[in-house]
């Protein structure tokens, strides 16, 4: 199987765990993430302890499947977290040994592990719709169109991830969102939340 | 071993790191405030009258600078899992060292977890 069939079947996969669990929408939280892991048996353990780039772990064995995820991650990432290691659940427990071994077939579950959850949280047809709506065209997509597509669509999936997709799918010109600064874009447009300003003024006071 | 003799054989490995913790060992009571627990628990967890939670026994290891399994009894299965977990943290080359110990130790309490409802469930078989 070549690659980009490899990643199109993930990509399938996870359309079909949101049918599977009625995820209609580009909001996926935790909750659901959580519903979707009881109801295979996936075990949840929040590691309270420092991780340096880890951000979760999937193990399967006779005591069963569980996974660790890095407690204090944010919501975002957390949610894409779960959707990753839900992939080496569904995909690959197997050969779960395998697993960061830096050869080509591992590099191909992991991304494909980040194809999965992107599509399980935002499916890329759903994501060229919107976009295409707002009236976004092959290479003219920008960073604000992304701000408000995030905004609008209070979609869990992280800015970086939305970035990543909108240069795949040749919406935006290749390396032009890599150096963006989301929040600050975001709090211009929409201006710095109201959490944000109440930490602000306490500091001044 | 039934649930109850695990719990106190845990209790019996607690009291043991305890009393040998650096050279003089150390109090119940100073194990307790590193611990941010009341003196008389660390009791109670040693005369097997409460039972650890792991993640109190995790947070114990690590005090104690030991492994969470070394808590249990010896069971000859964990060395296939043992070495399950080492090729997989062999493979994982592109990680941190800390980040490998830290999935050591994640590896090591999924099988004292194994190990605790194994001794809880031959409990409910017998």
């Amino acid at each position: 199987m070549s690659r980009a069939e490899y990643y199109r079947q993930m990509r399938l996969l996870a359309g079909q765990v949101r049918e599977q669990y009625g995820l209609q929408t580009p909001r996926v939280l935790k909750s659901d993430l959580r519903r979707i892991y009881k109801d295979n048996d996936i075990q949840i353990d929040l590691w309270p302890y420092k991780l340096k780039k880890l951000r979760g772990a999937y193990f399967y064995d006779e005591d069963g499947a569980s996974v660790m995820l890095a407690k204090g991650l944010p919501d975002d990432p957390m949610v894409f977290t779960m959707g990753h290691e839900l992939k080496h659940h569904l995909v690959d427990r197997d050969s779960i040994v395998s697993l960061c071994d830096p050869s080509n077939q591992s590099t191909e579950i992991e991304i494909g592990a980040e194809v999965f959850a992107a599509e399980l949280i935002f499916p890329e047809q759903m994501f060229r719709d919107h976009l295409v709506a707002r009236g976004v065209t092959q290479g003219s997509c920008t960073a604000q169109h992304l701000v408000q597509l995030k905004r609008e669509t209070q979609t869990t999936l992280s800015y970086a991830g939305l970035a990543k997709r909108a240069e795949f799918l040749g919406l935006a010109p290749e390396k032009s969102l890599a150096k963006v600064a989301w929040k600050k874009l975001e709090e211009s447009i929409y201006g710095v939340p109201f959490y944000k300003r109440r930490l602000i003024a306490r500091k001044e006071w | 071993m039934s649930n109850v003799g695990v719990r106190a054989y845990v209790g019996t490995r607690i009291k043991e790191f305890r009393t040998t913790y650096g050279e003089e060992g150390i109090s119940q009571e100073a194990l307790a405030n590193a611990m941010g627990v009341a003196t008389n628990t660390i009791s109670r967890w040693e005369t097997g009258t409460y039972e650890p939670t792991l993640n109190d026994l995790e947070r114990l290891a690590r005090f104690f600078g030991k492994s969470i399994v070394q808590f249990f009894p010896r069971v000859e299965a964990h060395d296939v899992k043992s070495e399950k977990v080492d090729a997989l943290l062999r493979a994982a080359e592109s990680l941190q060292q800390d980040d490998l110990d830290e999935l050591r130790r994640y590896a090591e309490f999924r099988r004292a977890r194994g190990l605790q409802k194994g001794s809880k469930q031959r409990k409910i078989l017998n």
